[in-house]
């Protein structure tokens, strides 16, 4: 088995103390920086299937995610200013009235192992500080809102409806509980997803 | 006419009950007992174990805060030291206010109903935030393991309390396993984990005067049914519609009832009206039948977070039993 193909399993499966090793030894064979990086990408996108189909539990999403994170920490100082496997930033964050953060911060994870710069701003985010960050920050392609509380449904469509009057060029991805592809598509915003894993597939489509 | 207390029995036995349950109606609620601080709209405390929690007052809800400062347990491998139980109340004075109240209650019309909360399973999260609990569940079973025990030995020693205190019918005991569309964990992880805490616990309380345990968790949880079967769960409260609650009765039915079935989220916002509280409840009355199933709202407790929505359930359900018995 390839080194590679190595660390795509490991990933998958978690193993955070053997990935950041096995990395460094396909480094070692000669593999790019970047194909590492998408092996792991591809890997991740395999976690969020088998997670939006019900087969594994945020448990093993988020071991998966850390155990990327790991095997990007070793390639990091060698992809310096490469942007090439990038796909932008990502801004993400609660609305405004809700606390919630950790559905969240699960689509944080699963869009950043997408390829995504994530930008967090937390929670109980106000309209115009997604504007905000959009703005302060480089190459945004696109903001996820989070929401999950039946009464914080107005808030999400002000931040959609804000963000979009700004006349900025993002997509907006929304989600939550109570959010239905239909109330997504009413408020306007450009796609909607279910869960952590189908966010990752919905935000390289939106910004590809 | 049955009483609550036997019409509850009625149904969840597979009997003859002449009515449907009627929410909470069953359950008088002991409140007074001197479960811990919790924090009330507007509040940020800091309980026994040394949990900060923050409840705005415009949300819905109290939150722990998980932030580097207030996280009680940093890492898990050092549980032993970062995590300190605090001492069950013992004193008359402490219990005084829930055995006049148990006392008050007439066991042969309502249960006397002990409410416990967090549960096991909400404890490891409150300490360390949900994203360490359940990493640590796959990075360091062992000390899992370990810190389950021991918040399983402090409900032990709280349930201990309770039963010579209150001599409690009921126990209504929270702890959330899951999301509306999943587990949190998956079936094994939840079976190794959390199945012999639930046991323990359950069993205790069971082997000791307690009749029913009801178990809350408004979330999805088919594939955790027959484990809650096996720890001694007799009512599932907070079952949401994700779950397809007719077809949980139908296999499930004689081994344990199903309460709920009217997802709050769904009805409870500041928008409602009784024509939509109608549509939802006898929508789940009419689904799920007359037998292992209590019409109920998924919110862990009698009440709404809105004004009115509670009481109109109570009224349409009231009318739905004239209807439908």
């Amino acid at each position: 088995m390839s080194k590679i193909q190595e660390v795509k399993e490991k990933v998958e499966i978690g193993k955070t103390k053997l990935v950041p090793g096995l990395v460094q030894e396909a480094l070692d064979e000669g593999n790019a920086p970047g194909e590492i990086l998408q092996a792991m990408v591809e890997s991740m996108s395999v976690v969020g299937e088998k997670f939006s189909s019900g087969e594994i539990f945020v448990p093993e999403m988020l071991i998966a995610a850390k155990a990327m994170s790991k095997g990007v920490d070793v390639l990091r100082p060698l992809m310096a200013g490469d942007t090439s496997a990038s796909l932008g930033t990502c801004i993400i964050g609660t609305v405004a009235g809700d606390l919630h953060d950790i559905g969240k911060n699960l689509v944080s994870m699963m869009i950043e192992s997408a390829g995504f710069t994530m930008v967090d701003l937390g929670v109980d985010v106000p309209a115009e500080k997604f504007v905000e960050a959009v703005k302060e920050n480089e190459n945004v392609t696109l903001v996820a809102c989070s929401g999950l509380l039946t009464t914080t449904m107005p808030a999400l469509k002000e931040a959609v409806e804000t963000i979009k009057a700004s006349g900025l060029d993002v997509k907006v991805i929304v989600g939550g509980a109570p959010v239905t592809p239909e109330y997504a598509a009413e408020i306007g915003a450009d796609g909607f997803a279910p869960d952590a894993g189908s966010a990752a597939v919905k935000a390289k489509e939106l910004v590809a | 006419m049955l009483t609550k207390r036997q019409n509850l029995m009625e149904t969840i036995k597979g009997g003859k009950p002449d009515r449907f349950v009627n929410q909470y109606e069953f359950m008088n609620l002991i409140m007074e007992a001197p479960l811990g601080e919790m924090a009330g709209p507007g509040q940020t405390i800091k309980n026994g174990w040394g949990i900060t929690f923050s409840w705005p007052a415009d949300q819905l809800g109290g939150f722990p805060v998980h932030d580097e400062e207030h996280k009680v347990l940093k890492d898990i491998t050092d549980w032993k030291n970062q995590v300190k139980a605090p001492a069950v109340a013992t004193s008359d004075e402490a219990w005084a206010a829930a055995v006049a109240h148990a006392n008050a209650v007439d066991r042969n019309e309502e249960f006397v109903a002990a409410f416990v909360a967090p549960g096991v399973f909400e404890m490891t999260h409150h300490l360390m935030s949900m994203e360490d609990a359940l990493m640590a569940l796959y990075e360091e079973p062992e000390d899992m393991h370990d810190l389950i025990d021991y918040l399983v030995d402090y409900e032990l020693a709280y349930a201990k309390e309770l039963i010579n205190r209150i001599h409690p019918d009921c126990i209504f005991h929270h702890d959330d396993w899951g999301s509306q569309r999943s587990s949190f964990v998956s079936p094994e992880m939840f079976e190794e984990f959390f199945l012999p805490a639930y046991k323990k616990i359950y069993g205790f309380y069971k082997a000791n005067g307690v009749e029913l345990i009801v178990h809350h968790s408004d979330s999805y949880g088919v594939n955790l049914v027959p484990f809650m079967i096996e720890m001694g769960i007799d009512i599932w409260q907070g079952v949401m519609t994700t779950n397809n609650v007719p077809e949980l009765i139908e296999k499930y039915g004689k081994q344990m009832t199903f309460m709920g079935a009217i997802d709050s989220g769904v009805v409870d916002f500041p928008g409602w009206t009784p024509e939509i509280v109608a549509e939802y409840t006898k929508k789940a009355c009419e689904e799920c039948g007359k037998l292992y199933f209590i019409p109920n709202l998924t919110q862990g407790l009698n009440f709404s977070s809105f004004p009115g929505v509670y009481e109109e359930t109570t009224k349409v359900i009231d009318q739905l039993s004239k209807e439908m018995f």
